[in-house]
């Protein structure tokens, strides 16, 4: 009798049922195939190999992501982000170049807990494009001197999960591209051998 | 009872509890112990002058190309890589949660061990190429030590793994597992494995000019599992690496290629095999005629398809690559005192083989890698590399190797200079021992 009572006293203890349990399933982070768009502001720095210093400049960013599931904590993606900066100069003295610099790269979402914080890696195809006006045509027309860069790039970051519902969740990221373009020639200036290291923090809506 | 007992003690002995704080740790204190011997024992001024000034210097401006030599960028950083990554398997990481280190451990050295500002191409190199050289060091390594040895052979056993995997070896020697005495990681037995060891002469041309020019080579080619025989168990479960030393110009070749992901694409149990693989590949070419390397992944078939019943088969492989970043060198490129071009690229690979028991006698095979120079000349490189390997038994396990290969490549450059084309021919005569463990 003795005993039946302590076990019943043990079953009654909030949490520490002596009966066993099942476990409860810890939720999965994204399941199946999801997919996650978002924006916010941006930064870029160039450097090159003539150059004496590095440029600088603050843009719009915008990405992309769809993937599936490899475990309960890591998942991989297809990732397209873009940079765009109206106002961009490889020097001081000219502003008025349009530069939009960007990565297509696989990447893996690794979650190290059951809480929404992961980190980001990834390895891809980095682009770049850069308008120079170089004069005016006729009828007041602007004329614009393109040029691009293709090459490749690697992308690190953080980021958190916020659930809204089981099915959507926004996300905050903090995340960083650093993409070797090659030569670009904008108007007359020769950029040799370019680095274009991003910046990003953005909000991005998640379907998962 | 007894075996609980002595289970437990192993357990004890051979902690393989991850210890991702002391990892990180080893990895910061690689970094501090290069820089320091290189400021205090070789007065290097790009060590001995960092500090703050020098960090924030480098953080300011961010990445940049270097001009170091072909083999320092090439073959030195993935090695020095090697150690950040093995800092975690030596520590109880697997391989996904070791390949953080190799990037952290580059990323704080470029910007905080040297004066320098931190090179890009030092980053992409020292990263993906440590976790590939740094992943085969690591299973070599544990291949090379038996912890049920004891005695001089033992000791012979660690000294002897000290050279591929420095990092692994001075941990054991740590927690004090050079004599203990317990069962052997799963990585020490590869089930399927070839090992090949060949020496003899080695004719090419165009090394000086058209002459034919003969030196020494000595060959080792290593064959770690089976690409079909053996189920996907995790990142390199399988993989093979070929060493090619010579007397003219030391280091010719070294390349390693381990299987990432694989799945079965018929019935395991089916007497053809075909296997889905996904291979990490770090290539490194070099001679007074040619350079070329890079980190890649390849994404292909391996096939198997057994003639009768005495371990006679053919063996075909079909891959295609992407390049993250290559190295080659051609006529006007590269970048200041650098005589060679980065860039990513693309590839596929073919391979034909005939084998018994796992040991392949002939082998077809040509390859073929497109770069897109982002650091040197403004151009485009195509590289095609193939030839033709046969092996002759004279004993068991000894044979006569003779071999042909062509390396030819061409350059398309955007500045208006010509196209460039050329190729460099080249035979090997050995004499080859091999150790076969395969399906038995």
């Amino acid at each position: 009798m003795k005993h039946a009572l302590i076990l019943v006293a043990l079953a009654l203890l909030p949490g520490r049922s002596a009966l066993p349990q099942k476990a409860p399933t810890p939720e999965r982070h994204r399941r199946g195939l999801w997919g996650e768009f978002g924006g916010g502001p941006g930064y870029v720095r160039i450097a090159c190999s003539s150059c004496t210093d590095v440029v600088g400049a603050t843009g719009a960013t915008s990405y992309f992501r769809i993937g599936g599931v490899i475990s309960r904590n890591v998942v991989i993606g297809f990732e397209v982000f873009s940079l765009l900066d109206n106002a961009f100069g490889f020097s001081p003295q000219d502003s008025g170049a349009t530069a939009e610099t960007g990565t297509a790269a696989i990447i893996l979402l690794w979650y190290p807990g059951r809480h929404g914080l992961y980190f980001k890696g990834g390895v891809g195809a980095a682009f770049g494009q850069f308008s120079v006006p170089v004069d005016s045509g006729g009828g007041g027309t602007a004329v614009a001197d393109t040029s691009t860069g293709g090459g490749m790039g690697l992308t690190f970051g953080i980021g958190w999960d916020i659930a809204i519902s089981r099915k959507f969740a926004l996300t905050a990221n903090a995340t960083s591209f650093v993409t070797a373009l090659g030569d670009v020639v904008a108007g007359s200036r020769r950029v040799d051998d370019l680095i274009a290291s991003m910046y990003q923090v953005s909000i991005g809506f998640t379907i998962r | 009872m007894t075996a609980s007992i002595i289970a437990a003690l192993l357990a004890v002995q051979f902690d393989t509890t991850p210890r991702p704080l002391m990892a990180v740790a080893q990895t910061v204190a690689i970094n501090v112990f290069v820089n320091r011997m290189d400021a205090w024992a070789f007065n290097q001024d790009w060590a001995q002058g960092v500090g703050p000034g020098s960090w924030s210097r480098n953080l300011r401006l961010g990445w940049e190309w270097d001009e170091d030599a072909f083999p320092t960028n090439m073959f030195a950083h993935p090695y020095h890589g090697g150690l950040y990554f093995n800092s975690g398997r030596a520590n109880g990481l697997d391989y996904f949660r070791s390949v953080p280190l190799a990037f952290f451990g580059s990323w704080s050295w470029e910007n905080f061990g040297e004066t320098y500002r931190p090179s890009l191409n030092d980053w992409f190199m020292t990263s993906f190429g440590g976790i590939t050289l740094g992943e085969v060091f690591h299973r070599v390594g544990a291949t090379i030590r038996d912890n049920r040895a004891s005695g001089m052979s033992r000791f012979m056993r660690e000294v002897a793994a000290l050279p591929v995997d420095p990092i692994g070896g001075l941990n054991r020697l740590i927690r004090g597992e050079w004599t203990a005495r317990g069962a052997n990681p799963p990585e020490h037995n590869p089930q399927d494995f070839v090992l090949r060891l060949g020496a003899g002469a080695r004719f090419a041309k165009r090394f000086n000019g058209d002459a034919t020019m003969t030196t020494g080579t000595f060959l080792l080619d290593l064959l770690y599992g089976d690409q079909v025989g053996q189920p996907y168990t995790g990142p390199f479960d399988v993989f093979n690496v070929r060493l090619v030393l010579t007397d003219y110009g030391g280091l010719n070749a070294l390349r390693a290629s381990g299987r990432l992901f694989g799945a079965n694409l018929n019935n395991p149990n089916g007497r053809n095999r075909h296997m889905l693989a996904i291979n990490q590949r770090y290539d490194f070419y070099k001679n007074p005629a040619q350079s070329v390397g890079g980190q890649s992944v390849e994404i292909g078939i391996n096939s198997r398809w057994p003639i009768g019943h005495k371990g006679y088969a053919i063996r075909t492989a079909i891959f295609g690559d992407g390049i993250f970043l290559g190295a080659i060198d051609a006529p006007g490129t590269g970048l200041g005192d650098r005589n060679y071009d980065f860039g990513p690229g693309v590839g596929a690979r073919w391979e034909f083989a005939l084998e018994r028991h796992g040991a392949r006698f002939l082998r077809i095979f040509s390859q073929l890698e497109y770069i897109h120079a982002v650091s040197g000349a403004s151009a485009d490189h195509i590289v095609d590399f193939g030839g033709i390997e046969a092996a002759f038994p004279i004993m068991r396990g000894l044979g006569l190797s003779a071999s042909s290969t062509v390396f030819g490549r061409t350059s398309r450059y955007s500045d208006g200079r010509a196209r460039d084309a050329r190729d460099y021919p080249e035979a090997r005569l050995m004499l080859v021992w091999w150790k076969v463990g395969f399906g038995q």
